[in-house]
């Protein structure tokens, strides 16, 4: 194994048993799944009212329209709130109580740094997103699935968490207090999200803003749209976040 | 925890015109020094003279602005992963991961040191007992005492047995039983072939202890000689020299 891995897993677990022991994680999980059941139930609910009248559409929507995707699409709401407190305390916090340096002075280069908190706050996120999908994969043997849409859509959630995860750990590079690094990761995320809005409103669908924002490059993949370009722009965006957040924290080594 | 002494010194540590600005101020200027294996030195100075920015520096938490560090012949400033193996730090106020518990610390520590498995769990059991954190060993670090902080920090420099061991102010918080431990432990550890530096803003620790001493003023390096065991009035008088009129000129005439 090469030293980088060993350094990177090194890091990775250390960020992912702060993340097992921290309250807030634990809080977080268990406030959203329990939000996101409640929700499950009501589409549920919802689905199995109409039934009836959908038995009379050819082509009517099904299982993973009505229930499974509403359902991850709720997620990915709650993932503006959710990820940036998540990812607050990852570096910020470590500056804040002076145990950066201990990294540092173990001969982990920044990247490694980066690179391991950022697989364990991904880690966490993949774990919170197969959680909610197990709800609606509770019901398939009573149910018929759309497994390509529903492996589109969690794909897509997949992706949408780990920017989030990336711009949420870049935000805590760059912040000297975690409640700033949260803050700043929502409004970055957010207008991330709503960049074209405004050319929405105004009937244009192509050129580079729509391009620039995140829900153009998600809600294909919500409906079951796998393309290379919007796989792309998120490896794109993890990347740059990423890249970022380890120019930071290299710049703590020379500049403290 | 003892390996067997080196045959003969070899130079683990050489600065050469170090120099570090903090906060718009020069901290550390133009500093050379070296240290053999099996040396103590001990870093003194007042608050702010650059003893914790120096020791920083030679730990690898942070980089120098100018000057080389070579560590066992190799450049530190190239090769800043040979921290890893080589170098035991325990920084200022002994900083932890107040989630985790001292068994946990240990294991982090390790791992990012490239101990794993059964390495691991052996270095880590041989620290325990060295430095007596059996009753500590499932405590969350957070809820620990600045003394115990210390000991664990202590525990965690310690456990890959590095070949340098950078102590900033160790006997922080330590009560007198813990002083005279913590003497015995550096004497054993430069007894095996291990270079320590550490600061100190107590004279008799360096006295005790150390068989070198430089003294910081201003981040200029204003003495460095050999430590005459129990001589501590002549110390006193260099140091006071320094500490009052900033040069050593006037501590020799004091």
């Amino acid at each position: 194994m090469s030293r980088a891995f060993v350094n990177t897993v090194a890091v990775a677990r250390l960020e992912w048993r702060r993340l097992l022991v921290r309250p807030l994680a634990w809080v977080l999980a268990a406030l959203t799944l329990a939000w996101l059941a409640w929700n499950f139930t009501l589409l549920l609910g919802g689905f199995l009212a109409g039934q009836i009248q959908r038995a009379a559409l050819p082509d009517g929507p099904g299982f993973t329209d009505l229930v499974g995707v509403p359902l991850l699409g709720q997620l990915a709401q709650l993932a503006f709130l959710v990820v940036p407190l998540l990812c607050m305390s990852v570096i910020a916090g470590e500056r804040r109580n002076g145990t950066l340096p201990l990294l540092f002075a173990a001969g982990v280069p920044a990247s490694r740094i980066v690179l391991g908190k950022y697989l364990a706050v991904l880690g966490w996120l993949l774990l919170w997103l197969l959680l909610t999908l197990a709800m609606p994969l509770a019901l398939t043997h009573a149910t018929h699935v759309d497994w390509g849409k529903l492996a589109a859509a969690t794909l897509g959630l997949a992706l949408m968490l780990a920017a989030l995860a990336a711009i949420g750990v870049a935000c805590s590079s760059f912040a000297s207090h975690p409640a700033l690094a949260a803050a700043a990761a929502l409004v970055i995320a957010l207008a991330l999200w709503s960049v074209n809005l405004g050319a929405q409103m105004a009937g244009i669908n192509g050129g580079a803003i729509n391009w620039l924002a995140m829900s153009t490059h998600l809600q294909p993949l919500l409906r079951g749209l796998v393309s290379t370009a919007d796989i792309v722009w998120f490896a794109l965006l993890i990347v740059l976040a990423l890249a970022l957040a380890t120019r930071r924290l290299a710049a703590d080594k020379e500049r403290n | 925890m003892t390996s067997p002494p080196p045959a003969s010194p070899k130079t683990v540590l050489q600065l050469d015109r170090v120099s570090r600005r903090r906060a718009s101020r020069a901290a550390v200027q133009d500093l050379s020094l070296s240290l053999q294996s099996g040396q103590v030195m001990g870093l003194l100075g007042v608050n702010g003279a650059g003893k914790s920015t120096t020791l920083s520096m030679i730990a690898g938490a942070l980089r120098p602005d100018s000057g080389g560090i070579e560590l066992n012949g190799e450049d530190f400033l190239e090769h800043p992963e040979l921290a890893r193996t080589q170098i035991g730090w325990l920084p200022e106020r002994a900083p932890v991961w107040a989630e985790l518990s001292v068994d946990e610390h240990l294991d982090a520590h390790g791992r990012l040191r490239g101990l794993n498995g059964a390495a691991l769990r052996q270095a880590r059991t041989a620290i325990i007992e060295r430095l007596e954190l059996q009753p500590l060993a499932r405590r969350l670090a957070g809820v620990l005492s600045q003394g115990q902080r210390q000991r664990l920090g202590l525990a965690c420099a310690l456990l890959h047995r590095p070949a340098l061991l950078v102590l900033d102010e160790p006997a922080n918080a330590l009560d007198p039983v813990q002083v005279a431990a913590l003497r015995a432990l550096i004497r054993e550890q430069a007894a095996s072939g291990t270079a320590v530096i550490l600061s100190t803003h107590l004279l008799a620790e360096v006295t005790a202890v150390c068989d070198r001493v430089a003294i910081l003023h201003e981040g200029i390096l204003r003495h460095d000689g050999a430590v005459l065991a129990d001589d501590h009035a002549a110390l006193e008088k260099t140091f006071f020299g320094i500490a009052m009129n900033g040069n050593t000129e006037s501590a020799r005439a004091a």
